[in-house]
């Protein structure tokens, strides 16, 4: 058995450390030389996909795919994204418009929304206090009132925070499917 | 403000307050009642001579306490209201601290094992949004509880018995997400019913969730 869980957001957002964090294995990291530093100030960029493993159980593996933040890579998102369960959507405070951020990776995932399988990761809080995590939520609230994600602060290299946000996100697409014929 | 206690200067009278006020209840009560208003208000709170100033129009407070230092079961807790102009400056130095955290915390631990005495016998809940996760410090029962409430009207009761947990566990939670202000309720909502699984699809409820638990031993 095989769970997919992708983990999407911004260039910059902490996709592979997150990723990383949360396997049990070495991850598979494809990267290539950031040429947008404007955009985040990275040496490198992930260009095709990074791949990690939960392994359950001998018989049962969530495999966790990180893919690429650039635009010009979206063709990897339409791969995935029909055989995902979920996503963690990790969006960096300090980005340039972070809300607006937020709402484009939710329209281009709007099937996984409609599943109840989207979680949004906060990351670098810390760097850009402005915004606080009820911001998404409010935001969350009036762009997709139906949605009902769950939202928190992480940090991308903190285990404890990102099994949290994991098995939020895991709780929410469970429960959407067992209350799935009630209406909001 | 006084420098004793950051408080707003001004004389307060004693007050003796009734066992359903005492503690954390007032202030929970006193939440719920601004949450209720459009009027803009601030509130201080003195936990024991810890000040903690709310100004509601910033969804934000100020405290000179960790939250975890904070009693969950304090003796006195006294409660200050007050309204403010719709322009007025911010009470508090932005962005100020995260007010869900505060508020769960108030509301979790304000009336014991029984519901707050604001929510209505029979009347189901749901969440409008998630809270801010990270700040609440949930258990994994909690988060399971948490998404049911995301994603279906019930009772407290409800919730005890599809989650697995005391009735108390699930009043406590559903006492802190309506302090927090983020339940909406209907009187009309029918029972909680879970859906039967399609065929050959494992239940939901003993699915990926109880064995990445189990996995990590949480």
């Amino acid at each position: 058995m095989e769970h997919i869980i992708l983990f999407a957001g911004p260039m910059g957002a902490g996709k592979t450390t997150a990723i990383r964090t949360l396997s049990d294995i070495p991850v598979v990291a494809t990267e290539a030389s950031n040429s947008d530093r404007a955009a985040a100030d990275k040496a490198t960029t992930t260009v095709a996909l990074d791949y990690g493993e939960i392994g359950v159980s001998d018989e049962e593996k969530v495999r966790l795919y990180g893919i690429p933040g650039q635009r010009r890579f979206d063709f990897m998102w339409r791969i995935l994204r029909d055989r995902a369960e979920g996503m963690l959507l990790l969006i960096h405070n300090d980005a340039p418009d972070p809300l607006g951020s937020m709402r484009e990776f939710l329209i281009e995932f709007g099937d996984l929304c409609d599943r109840g399988g989207v979680a949004v990761g906060v990351t670098r809080t810390d760097v850009r206090p402005g915004l606080i995590v009820t911001d998404y939520t409010d935001f969350l609230e009036q762009e997709r009132p139906d949605l009902m994600a769950p939202v928190m602060a992480v940090d991308p290299r903190d285990r404890g925070n990102m099994e949290l946000l994991l098995m939020s996100l895991i709780a929410n697409i469970e429960m959407r499917a067992l209350y799935r014929e009630v209406p909001a | 403000m006084s420098a004793e206690s950051g408080l707003v200067a001004g004389s307060r009278p004693a007050v003796t307050a009734p066992p359903e006020l005492s503690g954390w209840a007032g202030a929970a009560t006193a939440i719920h009642a601004i949450q209720q208003m459009t009027t803009p208000m601030v509130l201080n709170l003195d936990i024991e001579g810890h000040a903690i100033t709310i100004d509601f129009a910033y969804n934000a407070f100020a405290g000179d306490l960790p939250l975890a230092d904070l009693p969950a079961y304090p003796r006195t807790v006294l409660v200050e209201t007050r309204t403010q102009d719709l322009d007025a400056a911010p009470e508090i130095e932005l962005p100020g601290r995260s007010l869900d955290s505060l508020l769960w915390l108030i509301g979790y631990h304000a009336f014991g094992d029984e519901p707050a005495p604001w929510l209505v016998e029979g009347h189901r809940y749901r969440l409008r949004r998630w809270p801010s996760l990270g700040e609440l410090s949930l258990s994994l029962d909690q988060v399971r509880m948490t998404a049911m409430l995301g994603n279906a009207f019930a009772t407290s009761a409800e919730l005890a018995a599809a989650a697995h947990t005391p009735p108390a566990d699930a009043r406590r939670l559903v006492n802190g997400f309506s302090t927090v202000g983020i339940l909406r309720r209907s009187a009309g909502a029918p029972p909680l019913v879970e859906a039967v699984p399609d065929a050959g699809e494992p239940h939901p409820a003993t699915g990926l969730f109880s064995r990445l638990r189990e996995k990590w031993g949480r």
